[in-house]
């Protein structure tokens, strides 16, 4: 199977006032096709950057990364965003989801700003709506929605343009268990069904049990690395 | 969807969309009622002046032609040379005064027997004319606009007269008094400020223009074709210039008001286009999509502007008879094009902050 992300000796420094902070120092990593890869650690180990750089949604410092082959070092801004709509889906903690639209045109979006038109009511949209069991809440809007069925819906609007690449930062972070447990259970069930590689950032120790591979960070680098 | 997007947008936010509607629909408001009403004051001025009926007008050097700026410096006695020149059949001295106590009233202090020569004699709606130097006639949209009947006392430039006629608009003036009580009341005794000249042949105009300007070298003298052609199309210098500054003052509040609207507007929704950046939008989608917006507020504020200008217009002519608001298709089409203008221009740095935002900054916005 073909690596979709690759990291070389990755850095990233941001700026903080005068001070430079090193959020990642040299990392080296490998997550092939169809993975689900869990990332750990504690708050302010650098996970969260990782994930913004394999997400093509901030820049490195030097070393390199590459996305489905592709170097993202010196892309333009443009280009990354063309990367970002082809290839990559996003879930985040807080939803994220618009509140003045419905959960439809909030998964709609997704393709609307890829460039493709829909005509909110085809197989892929209702296929996903099925699969994440959110058919009978897509003309409701984010406030009408429990916690799980905002991430659902989330999810949804990440993986309708079927990525190759599905990014999620801690994505149980705002739900109970039960919600939590549904929502892990769905990433696999999207896992097997349209073969996406997943990366779930994480400090819940939990959501270990749900992936294929397990990596440990700990101040800006990769400390553990164990396949399941 | 972006129809959707947009719509959203401003359904979350309706006072702040009410306020730059608003506030779009007021600047094409500013500019066609007060462009219109600039506009229908020189042109309404324009229309009564050709409708003395005058050949030519014949003015002191250095004239302007909105006649009631000009003072009195013609001796009424050079009408007599005036008549001398070969196909000439009348000539009407008149004073114009300016009443601005009450609107922008022009006065025509005239002689009734060589005005009259000129006009062919006033169309009587009541009454007749002035016998005494405290007599005024009115026209009847001026007699209506202030419910005045024959007898009734008038209040003109701390003069108190007595209307003892009421005649059709469209000679001149508004209000008409006799040549020497103008002269009394501005102390320019035996003094006009214009007068109007009445041809034997209409279509010899060039031949005595050319005769009268040998005689009379360095006066304006004006067929009044010309002159109305000149009052009526907005050719007026200063009148241009006023009207730049009305339009630029107008742009300028709806550039402010976007501005802030969409300024706003954006810091509302940094993780809103923090969400669009994650999803794959690139620079140029916020930058269109926040146009969108704009521009959708903007066609709204531009058909509420131009009906509220139309209702302005009817409602001044209803309370004012005697204003008139010319709003016309040009002037429309260029109020709505600078209203568009002004919110693109408004929207311009907001959008471009917009997208230059870090889209991991933008989603973790608070």
């Amino acid at each position: 199977m073909k690596d979709v992300l690759k990291t070389i000796d990755l850095r990233k420094t941001y700026k903080r006032g005068k001070v430079d902070v090193e959020a990642l120092r040299g990392v080296n990593l490998r997550i092939r096709e169809g993975e689900i890869v869990v990332v750990k650690g504690p708050s302010g180990c650098g996970k969260s950057t990782l994930l913004h750089i394999l997400g093509a949604m901030a820049r490195l410092t030097s070393g390199k990364a590459l996305i489905c082959g592709q170097d993202i070092g010196n892309m333009s801004d443009h280009q990354l965003a063309q990367l970002r709509g082809r290839n990559i889906g996003f879930v985040f903690q807080k939803f994220n989801l618009l509140p003045t639209l419905t959960a439809r045109d909030n998964i709609e979006v997704a393709r609307h700003i890829h460039g493709v038109v829909g005509d909110g009511n085809d197989h892929n949209l209702a296929d996903i709506a099925e699969l994440l069991r959110i058919q009978d809440k897509i003309d409701r809007k984010p406030a009408e929605l429990s916690g799980g069925e905002q991430q659902r819906v989330a999810i949804a609007r990440a993986v309708l343009n079927r990525p190759s690449i599905l990014l999620a930062d801690e994505p149980t972070g705002n739900l109970d268990s039960r919600n939590s447990e549904i929502v892990l259970n769905m990433f696999r069930e999207l896992n097997r069904k349209l073969r996406q590689t997943i990366v779930l950032v994480t400090h819940n120790p939990d959501l270990t049990a749900y992936g294929d591979r397990l990596i440990e960070m700990r101040d800006g680098v990769i400390v553990n690395d164990n396949h399941f | 969807m972006n129809r959707r997007l947009i719509i959203a947008g401003l359904v979350a936010r309706p006072v702040r969309t009410a306020v730059s509607i608003m506030a779009v629909a007021l600047e094409v408001i500013l500019i066609l009622t007060i462009v219109g009403l600039a506009n229908g004051i020189t042109y309404d001025t324009g229309r009564r002046t050709e409708g003395v009926g005058a050949d030519i007008m014949f003015q002191a050097p250095n004239s302007s032609l909105l006649l009631a700026l000009n003072n009195s410096s013609l001796p009424v006695a050079l009408a007599n040379k005036i008549g001398e020149v070969e196909g000439i059949k009348a000539v009407a001295p008149v004073q114009i005064q300016v009443n601005s106590s009450s609107g922008l009233e022009v006065i025509y202090g005239i002689e009734p027997k060589t005005f009259d020569q000129i006009t062919r004699g006033f169309i009587w709606h009541r009454g007749g004319m002035f016998s005494a130097a405290d007599e005024i006639v009115v026209d009847d949209l001026y007699a209506r606009s202030k419910g005045l009947s024959i007898g009734d006392p008038l209040e003109i430039l701390n003069h108190r007269f007595k209307v003892t006629g009421v005649v059709e608009h469209g000679k001149g003036a508004r209000l008409y008094i006799s040549l020497k009580a103008a002269q009394a009341m501005t102390g320019t005794a035996n003094r006009a400020s214009l007068f109007y000249i009445k041809l034997n042949n209409p279509d010899q105009l060039n031949e005595v223009v050319d005769r009268m300007e040998k005689a009379f070298p360095g006066y304006r003298i004006l067929p009044m074709k010309e002159y109305t052609t000149l009052m009526m199309s907005n050719y007026m210098s200063g009148l241009d210039a006023f009207i730049q500054i009305v339009v630029f003052i107008a742009i300028f509040i709806g550039v402010l008001v976007i501005f802030l609207s969409m300024y706003t507007t954006i810091t509302e929704r940094t993780r809103e286009i923090g969400i669009f950046r994650s999803l794959g939008a690139s620079k140029s989608f916020i930058v269109r999509l926040i146009f969108e917006e704009t521009a959708a507020v903007c066609l709204v504020g531009v058909v509420i502007g131009v009906a509220g200008s139309f209702l302005i217009a009817r409602g001044v002519s209803a309370m004012f008879p005697t204003l008139l608001v010319m709003i016309t298709p040009p002037w429309v089409a260029k109020a709505s094009i600078f209203a568009l203008l002004s919110g693109l221009i408004g929207s311009l740095y907001p959008a471009l902050r917009a997208a230059s935002q870090d889209p991991v900054e933008a989603i973790a916005y608070e």
